[in-house]
């Protein structure tokens, strides 16, 4: 049988998704592309995460609150001074500490996450990007310089590739670090253009199989698109409340359209 | 055929003329030359840029220096874009050579993803060639290859080497006769009129029937505003490598041809220049 989602089935998924998010009020939205069908799957949140550069882990369960679901705001703990940044590095041309903090704080972050089809692997990807909360955190000197941008009132300074390394539990980093294609890189998010974290999709279909295969043998239909989200989703903060696991309306299951290949 | 080799080799010693000019804004501690450079069109910007960063650093304080990044005529240039697609997207129409602008601070990481070291190029680049061997044989030949395949890859672009980066490269260019080509073609379409950074979807190489698939086919189906209305004078040129191949080009032959190191088609869809 085949894992393989092609774009009508992942439309399909989507739309019990997002039924199902409507119900449970979780904030997912479609938006579309414009004069097309396509478009991806939207939710932001806002989670309190503690940044643990050093990656020891043994005591810092990420203090993550949770998504709060859009528009609710969290008591967040004052972020530290943030003239420094989260890792000093030896070569001169880095600058990743955009989101400046020192090591070991607790920030609150405004996150924003995607749900795309990728035609090339014909299943979902995630994409995801962060922002400190405007005014919460104080911006170093440097970026006083910075030519004005007009900017959304709520966003602040993005997330550096650093700090999203160490806002993901260090029992998910150890393994998406070793393995270079299976991990989270900064990629151009495909139709907006803007950089964005990615979740590489070429392993989903390999993640996916024995949960499709099970699911076939017990004659239960399944939402790839969210059995697979509840897989990847806590990896990146976003949980997926075991509540939509009961959907009224039969699922679709991938390898009932046509895959002629 | 001997033709087509030489097409290859063409395509990989492709080079731009360029130079390169320090923001004016910097923070300099004597004068800073400009610098000239033959960019490769195959490669990408970070990979082939050591000795613009150091010509600038020879003027600057390290304190004022941060990641570079570069910009022409107010664009910040994505360096995860091969040289050759850039420079036929934004500066085709222009005087060679072709002026870029360095900058040292303020990046724009609304617009471009950082490029800290090589590595970065190096995941990026093979994330498209797995990306397009997806496409073209549901991943099988990539995934048969061994590591070493892999960095032979991006060694041989990272060191300018045609040889040793086809040696490996063949064999993504294989396919059964029974098939008459890839399952579907690895392609990109960039406009710089369209919000979407480019229009890339699946594409076979032959109709139901069995007849190839031409350029204008592709066009037809994924940019049809690309292709002249009948009768009317043509308002934008399709290029790939700085050139417009015929419409009636087959598709499967320009992937196997004129597709990028990372095996997919960039073609740049942009308006004709009014002189």
């Amino acid at each position: 049988m085949s894992c393989a989602l092609d774009e009508r089935d992942f439309r399909r998924c989507c739309r019990l998704l997002l039924r199902r998010s409507k119900q449970l009020r979780d904030g997912w939205s479609w938006e579309p592309v414009q004069g097309s069908e396509e478009g991806y799957l939207r939710k932001t949140a806002v989670r309190s995460v503690f940044l643990d550069p050093e990656g020891s882990g043994s005591d810092s369960e990420p203090r993550a609150s949770g998504p709060s679901g859009p528009g609710q705001q969290e008591e967040e703990e004052e972020a530290a001074d943030t003239d420094r940044r989260v890792i000093e590095d030896e070569d001169e041309d880095e600058d990743e500490g955009v989101c400046g903090v020192s090591a070991g704080s607790s920030q609150v972050l405004q996150y924003e996450y995607h749900i795309l089809h990728s035609c090339s692997y014909a299943a979902p990807v995630l994409y995801f990007r962060a922002f400190t909360q405007g005014g919460s955190v104080r911006i170093s000197a440097k970026k006083r310089q910075e030519a004005p941008k007009i900017l959304p009132a709520d966003e602040g300074r993005s997330l550096s590739l650093e700090a999203m390394w160490s806002s993901v539990h260090p029992n998910y980093r150890l393994r998406l670090q070793s393995s270079p294609l299976n991990t989270i890189s900064l990629q151009e998010h495909p139709l907006l253009g803007q950089p964005f974290f990615m979740l590489h999709p070429c392993r989903t279909e390999e993640v996916m199989r024995p949960v499709l295969q099970a699911a076939h043998e017990q004659h239960r239909p399944v939402n790839y698109v969210l059995s697979w989200l509840s897989a990847v989703g806590p990896v990146v903060g976003l949980d997926v409340p075991l509540k939509y696991s009961t959907l009224l309306s039969p699922a679709a299951s991938p390898g009932s359209s046509s895959d002629t290949d | 055929m001997a033709d087509d080799k030489d097409v290859l080799r063409d395509v990989w010693f492709g080079r731009i003329p360029s130079c390169f000019t320090l923001n004016q804004d910097e923070v300099t501690e004597r004068e800073a030359e400009p610098y000239y450079l033959l960019l490769p069109r195959v490669s990408y910007l970070t990979l082939v840029t050591d000795k613009v960063k150091k010509h600038f650093h020879k003027a600057m304080r390290a304190e004022d220096v941060e990641e570079m990044w570069f910009e022409y005529e107010g664009t910040p240039l994505k360096w995860h874009n091969p040289i050759g697609v850039l420079f036929d997207l934004h500066a085709s129409s222009s005087v060679l050579p072709w002026s870029i602008t360095v900058h040292f601070k303020n990046f724009p990481d609304r617009d471009l993803l950082h490029c800290p070291s090589s590595s970065v190029i190096e995941a990026h680049f093979m994330s498209g060639i797995k990306e397009a061997d997806a496409l073209k044989h549901k991943s099988h030949v990539v995934n048969d290859m061994q590591k070493k395949d892999h960095k032979q890859l991006w060694m041989g672009l990272q060191n300018d080497k045609f040889d040793q980066f086809w040696a490996i490269n063949r064999k993504l260019m294989e396919y059964s006769s029974e098939d008459g080509g890839f399952r579907y073609i690895p392609f990109r379409i960039y406009q710089t009129t369209s919000d979407r950074p480019f229009i890339q979807k699946l594409f076979r190489p032959t109709s139901p029937e069995g007849s190839a698939h031409t350029l204008g086919d592709l066009l037809k189906e994924m940019c049809p505003t690309a292709l002249p209305p009948d009768g009317e004078p043509k308002r934008y040129q399709v290029v790939i490598h700085g050139i417009e191949p015929l419409l009636e080009t087959p598709l499967q032959w320009l992937s196997e041809h004129l597709s990028h190191p990372d095996n997919f088609l960039h073609i740049c869809v942009i308006p004709v220049p009014s002189d």
